[in-house]
């Protein structure tokens, strides 16, 4: 991931990046998602220019290509941010209170559901479970994991990954 | 290690890595998976620098492991081999870990488990109750062996069982061994797998697939990924054993993407296979061949459908096809495919190794062997637990699970996520399996189980899992995607208060539509939440349409502030604790009389529902809402400065009589004098306020608040007729002919309940509410010595410390039950032991022995808990031989009481109900008769005082429509007449720490308590009031729109 956060938005894709990428998975069968992930994982985002060479390569249609992307809740469309903060709305989460952390980090970070603050610094989504519902309350910030959470210790959490762009 | 190339070589291998331990060496296992939330990676690095720094790698083997279950108590790690269990852990305790408890064999009380039955410290680890109830078997090596080495899984016994199966076994015989065994699919759907093996064995075709379904998302469950991340070998063997059953000869592991550390112990647990030829061509020498690939989901809850797995596999949308033809005949890429589940894979081995009949003598008839539970939500041992198939859903939450949070009663457990149902409290005698979850209505699904208490509102949860499922739809099929957003644009409706009566039957009739014509289980089984909380908590969601209300406090539109909501009387509680903080204490007691006239007495007995939802209870201790009432009342009575009276309504001519000046009967009387009307109470006793008066001694409520609050009450163009019985100086027909234009009837209960044992009426016996009330009007009871009191409720505490205060001697209660079941409030029995009085539990009186008339001795049986009633309690039984003798000169019996109806004949068109009540309409309380309305004890039994006049009002707001000729059904939900606006008082800062915890009444001393009828409780002074009162979290300000 190459932010800094300056520039708003990424600069020209060089697209020789994802060369190996598709060289390595060659012609083996349904590998599309897998080259996504990898694509993704290059740039932080899927874009448009990078699909538009894996259909080349892959032989595929860009639209069966955005089919696949669109329907899947990990492939992002649009830069991310540096960070990415994931709030469970799990069922042990919400019984916990959930939603009231989601509220403070929206608030906190002045952005909803699936959207990126406009420093680059920070995406946020939900995640319908993270699997560690013995910690509920939990959120993730990248891979670490925050839990039994209560929305006052949300703040400090965030500001750990230096957050201070919007409203505190 | 070179590569396996057959048993022998897997033997050695195994052999030549058990010899290789050292049996010395301490081994210290941390659980690095789930635990690595909670700081375990920092808990490692202390023990490896701990362990250096002191020389001691060659004796400490520091093992870094899978799940060990307990999360609830992360991080956590086990010592081999002496079996402790350290939890909680920080890295500063590691290195006392090491000189005491390594070094010296010491154990270190804080890091071992408490046990909060008994409160003592439990140090083995298989002595903890969360362990107890458990048989690990799929779980066997996780905690146990270090995930990413194969060498501790082949020594702990890995891979023997794919020996066993390729050398030992043909293809069909490992098929039945497993059909045999009665393993049925974990992931959800119970398939019996053997049987599935079987079609695709016999499926034609050279190509076939093996496939593990890891797309563990379900919310709240997380058992795969703890097997995944804990022992992927023992995933992976039972695939191979699969595949070698089936034919295949390569297969996928699909696991979501969420779960990184399973996807990086899966590809090093591959990588480790292939190298010894446990992966690849002619494994272990056989001719079996076998090629594994690990694909990652990318975030779709649908992909755990497995047309929409294999969709997604193959480089698709994860959208589901209809079946047949099935995946055994036609799955991936068209071939025969056999699909299962983490768990099922991973019960393969130890079913080939120990046999069919091991597996099937655990478990029930239908369903066999051991399941892993994921518990999450409102329970303490929140974690895994593998129990065997049959066990009750009461055993998994209480006795390994450990109960409820803080106590709260258990309300339901959501089994089976989203496509799953709440089995509620009267099924925790359930025992878990398939066909018996189905039977109430819920799924065994992946096994999770989320608990939920009081606190929890089940229609936000059958909207919360619909929005998920909604969410989740991959949209193909119409059922799917438009039945769930219909039913949750309903239920999003009833949540926000906009509910409409024929709601339920229209998301009934959805629901099974959208049962019966979906294409996939997504869409399928997305109605069971919506059907099984509207099976069981129809009440919640009547109240949501009806009333308007939310009973749990969740619904934010629907909820102004928890301990508002839960007043039955809807006293602004936050709006009068609030009024206090800003020391505003007159607005703060006018806020209160708004819904309830009777300030000083709530104050100081009611039972305070609102403090068991305060929301600072969640943080230590709720507010102290009821002694803050007391305060403001207590105040204004202190200083004689009771306000006039305010009427909402021009003063009118219409008179109406209330029948029982209890608090039934006052508040319906207050509500309807304030909106103008005349009323008349007429009271049977010489004194007013009903049980208030005479039921409750002095101690706890003296008579002169009783009637201040009474005297406030008659402001209000309120007349109290005394010594006026019904049926004897007049009846409801002649109130009625002379003018009056509606009568309340609010006449009680206090009707003795007799014991039915032989000797009852003997000289000496006295019903406890007759003598609580000869006491409170001053008669003569005698001066008992040596009296006994049976019973459990605040009326027999209140009778046994009126005795003690009598002069009694000595003083015992006995009470059929345990402890916690005692109905009497906690604070009343706690000063009661305080005052010296003596409680038995589980004790039942036999008979009472006289002596000339007069009670002597009382004959009594001790009793042990039988089994579960229909109540949910266990029944008392009598323990043969356990007679026994108490001496007494009083007995009083205060085992129950109940309305007497006998002023109200059925000839005169009164019916009565169940306990000997009177039977009135829900909603208007009005009764047969035209104009007669009823409420309080005397239609509901015996309940609180705070209920009685939420009943009172019910009736006067009745009885006012009645007379201005209005419906009495229409918009019944409560409509506030005000809110007060204060902001939020921040406690000062010098007080915040000790400020932070709740105010202690200040009491009589001990000694001094019991030598009259002083008032024990002293009440708050204006300092205390007001830091307590500032202790509140404010939620009616913490409200958002949605």
């Amino acid at each position: 991931m190459n932010r800094k956060g300056e520039e708003r938005m990424p600069e020209t894709i060089d697209l020789a990046r994802i060369e190996p990428i598709l060289q390595r998975f060659g012609k083996e069968r349904g590998a599309l998602i897998p080259v996504l992930q990898e694509v993704q994982g290059i740039y932080g985002y899927l874009p448009k220019e990078a699909l538009v060479r894996v259909s080349e390569a892959m032989k595929t249609p860009l639209s069966r290509i955005y089919g696949v992307v669109t329907f899947y809740a990990q492939f992002y469309l649009t830069p991310r941010g540096r960070h990415t903060v994931r709030v469970c709305r799990g069922t042990a989460c919400h019984v916990r209170g959930g939603r009231s952390v989601l509220n403070v980090v929206k608030d906190s970070l002045d952005i909803e559901d699936g959207e990126t603050t406009k420093d680059l610094q920070f995406s946020l989504e939900t995640v319908a479970c993270l699997g560690t519902c013995f910690l509920a309350p939990v959120m993730m910030v990248d891979r670490s994991y925050y839990g039994k959470l209560i929305p006052e210790r949300v703040p400090s959490i965030l500001e750990k990954f230096g957050q201070g762009g919007s409203r505190g | 290690m070179g590569k396996l190339s057959s048993p022998a070589d897997l033997e050695q291998c195994r052999d030549s890595l058990l010899r290789a331990i050292d049996p010395d060496r301490t081994r210290v296992r941390i659980c690095m998976t789930g635990c690595r939330a909670y700081g375990a990676e920092e808990i490692r690095d202390a023990f490896s620098s701990e362990v250096a720094r002191r020389g001691l790698e060659s004796k400490v083997e520091i093992r870094e492991t899978g799940c060990h279950g307990f999360c609830a108590r992360a991080p956590v790690i086990a010592i081999d081999p002496s079996g402790i269990f350290y939890q909680q852990l920080t890295p500063a305790d590691v290195p006392e870990i090491v000189s005491e408890t390594i070094e010296r064999q010491k154990i270190i009380e804080r890091l071992t488990y408490p046990d909060p039955l008994t409160d003592k410290r439990i140090a083995q680890t298989k002595k903890i109750p969360f362990y107890e109830g458990q048989i690990q078997n799929v779980l066997k090596n996780c905690g146990t062996i270090d995930p990413r080495s194969i060498d501790q899984y082949i020594a702990n016994g890995g891979y023997a069982a794919l020996a066993k199966a390729l050398h030992s076994m043909n293809p069909d015989e490992v098929v039945e061994e497993v059909k045999k065994s009665g393993l049925r699919g974990r992931g959800g759907a119970g398939f019996s797998t053997g049987m599935k093996w079987s079609f695709a064995r016999s499926a034609l075709g050279d190509t076939k697939y093996i496939i593990c379904n890891a797309d563990e998302g379900d919310p709240g469950a997380f058992m795969d990924r703890a097997v995944l991340e804990g022992d992927p070998h023992s995933v992976m063997e039972g695939m191979l054993i699969a595949a070698y059953a089936i034919g295949a000869s390569a297969g996928y592991v699909y696991v979501r993407a969420e779960y990184p550390i399973a996807v990086e112990h899966l590809l090093i647990a591959v990588e480790q296979a292939t190298n010894l030829g446990l992966l690849g061509p002619n494994i272990l020498g056989s001719d079996f061949s076998f090629d594994l690939k690990i694909k990652e989901g990318a975030g779709a809850f649908v992909c755990g459908e497995e047309t929409a797995l294999m969709a997604s596999i193959e480089g698709r949308r994860g959208t589901p096809r209809p079946r047949p033809p099935f995946p055994a005949q036609a799955g991936l890429w068209g071939k025969p495919t056999n699909i299962n589940n983490v768990e099922t894979y991973a019960n393969v081995p130890s079913i080939i190794l120990k046999g069919a009949p091991w597996y099937a003598s655990m478990g029930t008839e239908s369903s066999k062997g051991t399941k892993i539970f994921s518990l999450a939500g409102k329970i303490n041992n929140t974690g895994l637990v593998e129990v065997p198939m049959g066990t009750t859903v009461r055993e998994v939450i209480y006795k390994v699970g450990g109960g409820i949070p803080n106590n709260r009663p258990f309300k339901a457990v959501q089994m089976g996520g989203p496509s799953g149902g709440c089995v509620p409290a009267k099924h925790l005698e359930l025992p878990i399996d398939y066909g018996s979850l189905e039977s109430v209505g819920a799924i065994m699904g992946s096994g999770g189980m989320v608990v939920m208490d009081t606190k929890t509102c089940m229609v936000d949860i059958a909207r919360f899992f619909l929005s998920f499922t909604q969410d989740e739809s991959c949209g193909k099929c119409v059922p799917c995607r438009i039945g769930t957003k219909r039913m949750w644009e309903i239920l999003t409706r009833i949540t926000k208060g906009e509910g409409r009566e024929d709601d339920i039957e229209l998301l009934q009739e959805m629901g099974q539509m959208i049962k019966d014509a979906s294409l996939c289980g997504l869409g399928q089984t997305s109605p069971n939440p919506v059907l099984s909380t509207i099976r069981h908590f129809r009440n919640e969601y009547d109240a949501h349409i009806l009333d308007k209300h939310c009973p749990a406090g969740v619904c934010e539109a629907l909820t102004y502030a928890p301990c508002e909501n839960t007043c039955p009387c809807r006293v602004d509680a936050v709006g009068y604790v609030s009024a206090i903080a800003a020391g505003r204490y007159e607005e703060a007691l006018a806020l209160t009389r708004l819904n309830m006239p009777l300030a000083g007495v709530l104050g100081r007995v009611c039972n305070h529902p609102c403090e068991s939802m305060c929301k600072r209870g969640d943080v230590d201790e709720p507010i102290a809402i009821c002694s803050l009432k007391r305060f403001i009342s207590d105040r204004e009575m202190k200083r004689n400065k009771m306000p006039p009276p305010v009427f909402l309504e021009k003063i009118k001519q219409e008179r109406v009589a209330v029948v029982g000046a209890g608090p039934a009967g006052l508040s319906a009387a207050y509500h309807l004098g304030r909106r103008g009307y005349q009323v008349t109470i007429y009271e049977s006793l010489p004194v007013a306020g009903g049980m208030l008066r005479v039921g409750i001694p002095d101690f706890r409520l003296p008579a002169a608040v009783v009637e201040y609050d009474v005297g406030f009450v008659k402001q209000h163009n309120v007349e109290i007729q005394l010594n006026k019985t019904l049926g004897k100086d007049f009846t409801v027909e002649g109130l009625l002919k002379q003018g009056c234009k509606a009568v309340f009837l609010a006449l009680g209960a206090h009707a003795n309940q007799k014991l039915n044992i032989p000797g009852e009426d003997a000289e000496g016996v006295i019903p406890g509410i007759v003598y609580l009330r000869k006491v409170n009007l001053g008669e003569q009871v005698g001066r008992g010595q040596k009296v006994a009191v049976l019973g459990g409720g605040n009326v027999a505490i209140d009778a046994a410390r009126t005795a003690l205060r009598l002069g009694a001697k000595k003083v015992t209660i006995l009470y059929r039950r345990t402890k916690d079941e005692m109905p009497a409030l906690p604070e009343e029995i706690e000063e009661a032991e305080d005052e010296g009085i003596h409680i038995d539990y589980l004790v039942a009186p036999t008979r009472i022995v006289t002596q000339d008339g007069h009670v002597k001795r009382l004959e009594c049986m001790r009793m042990e808990l039988g089994d579960y009633d229909e109540s949910g309690r266990r029944r008392p039984v009598p323990i043969k031989g356990s007679e026994f003798v108490v001496d007494v000169d009083t007995l009083i019996p205060a085992i129950g009481y109940m309305p007497d109806l006998s002023s109200l004949p059925s000839n005169d068109g009164f019916a009565a109900g169940s306990g000997n009540t009177l039977q009135a309409d829900r909603v208007t309380l009005a009764t047969r008769v035209p104009g007669v309305f009823a409420g309080g004890d005397l239609v509901t039994g015996p309940s609180m005082v705070v209920e009685a006049m939420a009943q009172g009002y019910r009736g006067a707001v009745s009885i006012d429509r009645y007379l201005k000729g209005k419906d009495l059904y229409k918009d019944r939900a409560y409509q506030p007449v005000l809110r007060i606006d204060i902001p939020k008082i921040e406690m000062e800062g010098e007080l915040t720490a000790a400020a932070a915890l709740r105010a202690r009444m200040p009491q009589l001393g001990k000694k001094r308590r019991v030598r009259d009828f002083g008032e024990v409780n002293k009440g708050f002074t204006e300092k205390e009031a007001m830091r307590e009162a500032r202790r509140c979290l404010r939620c009616d300000l913490e409200r958002k729109g949605e």
